[in-house]
């Protein structure tokens, strides 16, 4: 009995271990980031991993100030909150449709629509390109926001689409007694029972989009008009050595990253890793 | 998706044991007007920014392009492909990416589930913590690790001469033999919580009495993932492994940004290839980036579909 109980202690003390080093792992590299971002650049050549003394909070004034992080940091407020909005919508209104109805084509329109979430972005990327240049949308705002639409569409509907399809149809037929039309339905009732479901794609499209790299640097190259992904990107290309003010640039990009995840992190996980599942 | 499926056969069987007299007013069907006012705004977006572009790329791929001037070159472009040693090379980096780092992933993901589910303090709190890397960008995560990286100061380095290892310290990111390693293990860095959160939703939903039964036989934790929750995980393992390798098969930021392809290639994936040659080499050729991109696009879709039959296909575990 001693010696199971021995054992039993041992494997406790070596998973603490195991728990404690994946942990560190973790989280260490995000702490590290946030101390240099509040220490000045000499500071840190002198001591890469001090802790910050004095802290330097002045160093997010200079980054939004001088550094242009602030016209990065609306940019992609612009673009991502516009377009979250937009696929929002229209993606709600279609998994409503193909949740709700029968009619010939369901399940091929909802294939179509879901299938593109395994595309490689290449294969719209050049071509997108090519076509907002046609447009004069090349190196706009607007543009940009397009394409995000374009790119959430898939995960939306089908996050929505499943969801929206276990609302019980008993409240549909209920609401037709009453009199109420389609479009009332759909307002009125699946709009505000499917809130849960909305509320995770709003903030898992948020945060892909906030992220998100490639089409960026591809349909933007005015530095005015630069998101926060390649404008960070574009300051440590200029400014390799100044690490202090990258690190800060960093922390402003993360900053409304994190506090979604503070505030909404069980929603956020579970939208994350509701595709795989089963 | 299943429950959708349910739901709409659910209807069916109740539409058919109602008369007729209700299929008038079968709240399950619509006006075609009404069905176009919710799909047209997301068949619009589709077709105008995904199907469209889509089909001009492979269209241009048989065209070379350069500015307004456009001719056509018929499979040219698919023949220098052929012979294209960089494409070969980026090819061989992503199918090692695709096929070896998932597997990494999904048991990193599977081990760390497992801890968990053994019952530790702060188990809530853990599990909050590791799945943040997640959410962090590419661009962030890449930054992030040249400096972990970095070979005057990074902790890496530092870490092995203070333990004297001095000399296994490495240029991580400029060294041909280990800059795809190095990638590697960044990208498993911050994918591992997601594999984990899923893993343990998996185990959460595993019949409690298996489990207990073991307890029971005095098996050890060994004992059970392997006999025990590897088996009856298999279809959310799997899962995770396709979801992996598509995530592999179209990376891009990670390695753009930490290394660029370079140094010598090591790292030069298909989508970077692909990015350097439409907007970064002075060339001037969109039709030759859009053949690789066509090329990619069929590989991919086919390693989807080929990977689906096969794992799904091989018997399933009932419980």
């Amino acid at each position: 009995m001693a010696a199971i109980a021995m054992r039993r202690g041992l494997g406790r003390s070596a998973l603490a271990l195991v728990i404690g080093i994946y942990t560190i792992y973790t989280a260490a590299p995000f702490l590290w980031l946030a101390t240099m971002s509040v220490r000045t650049t000499n500071e840190i050549s002198l001591d890469h991993y001090a802790w910050p003394h004095p802290f330097h909070w002045e160093q997010f004034r200079i980054a939004w100030v001088d550094s242009d992080f602030a016209t990065y940091f609306w940019n992609s407020t612009v673009v991502v909150v516009g377009a979250v909005a937009v696929v929002t919508l229209v993606g709600a209104a279609a998994a409503h449709a193909l949740a709700r109805y029968r009619f010939p084509g369901n399940r091929l329109i909802y294939g179509i629509l879901f299938s593109s979430i395994i595309f490689p972005p290449q294969i719209t990327l050049i071509s997108l390109y090519q076509i907002l240049v046609d447009y004069d949308l090349y190196n706009s705002l607007f543009g940009l926001m397009l394409v995000y639409i374009s790119l959430q569409l898939p995960l939306t509907i089908y996050l929505l689409e499943s969801f929206f399809a276990r609302i019980p149809q008993d409240l549909f037929d209920a609401a037709k007694m009453d009199g109420y039309g389609d479009l009332e339905i759909f307002i009125r009732i699946v709009l505000p029972l499917g809130m849960p479901a909305i509320a995770t794609t709003l903030i898992l499209n948020f945060i892909q989009l906030w992220n998100e790299f490639l089409f960026a640097v591809v349909l933007i190259t005015d530095p005015e008009k630069r998101t926060l992904p390649i404008g960070i990107r574009a300051f440590m290309g200029d400014h390799f050595q100044d690490i202090g003010m990258i690190a800060t640039g960093v922390m402003i990009s993360v900053v409304p990253v994190i506090l979604a995840y503070v505030f909404f992190s069980e929603k956020l996980i579970r939208g994350m890793t509701a595709g795989a599942i089963k | 998706m299943s429950q959708a499926v349910d739901g709409n056969e659910a209807a069916a069987a109740r539409g058919t044991g109602a008369p007729s007299a209700r299929s008038m007013a079968d709240p399950r069907r619509t006006s075609w007007p009404i069905l176009l006012i919710f799909l047209v705004p997301a068949l619009v977006v589709y077709g105008a920014m995904t199907a469209y572009p889509a089909f001009r790329t492979i269209w241009d791929s048989f065209f070379t392009i350069d500015g307004s001037d456009v001719s056509f070159v018929g499979l040219s472009n698919y023949r220098d492909l052929m012979s294209d040693e960089t494409f070969w090379i980026a090819v061989r980096n992503t199918a090692i990416w695709s096929f070896v780092a998932p597997i990494l992933d999904v048991a990193t993901g599977l081990l760390l589930a497992v801890a968990l589910y053994a019952g530790v303090p702060f188990a809530r709190f853990l599990r909050v913590a590791w799945f943040t890397p997640v959410l962090l960008s590419y661009v962030v995560v890449a930054i992030l690790w040249m400096w972990i990286y970095n070979y005057d100061w990074g902790i890496v380095n530092l870490a092995l001469r203070a333990v004297g290892l001095g000399s296994l310290a490495s240029s991580w990111l400029g060294s041909p033999n280990l800059a795809l390693g190095a990638l590697i293990v960044t990208h498993a860095w911050k994918w591992a919580g997601f594999n984990m959160v899923v893993c343990l939703a998996a185990i959460h939903s595993l019949p409690g009495e298996v489990l207990e039964a073991a307890e029971l036989d005095n098996c050890g934790w060994g004992a059970k993932l392997r006999w025990i929750i590897v088996p009856m995980l298999r279809p959310t393992l799997l899962n995770l492994y396709i979801l992996a390798f598509i995530g592999k098969m179209k990376i891009f930021d990670l390695v753009w940004i930490m290394t660029g392809g370079g140094p010598l290639w090591a790292t030069e994936t298909v989508s970077t290839y692909v990015y350097k040659r439409a907007f970064n080499w002075n060339s001037f050729d969109l039709g030759y980036p859009s053949a690789i991109a066509t090329v990619w696009f069929c590989v991919v879709c086919a390693a989807v579909v080929t990977l689906n039959r096969l794992l799904r296909s091989t018997e399933r575990l009932e419980y």
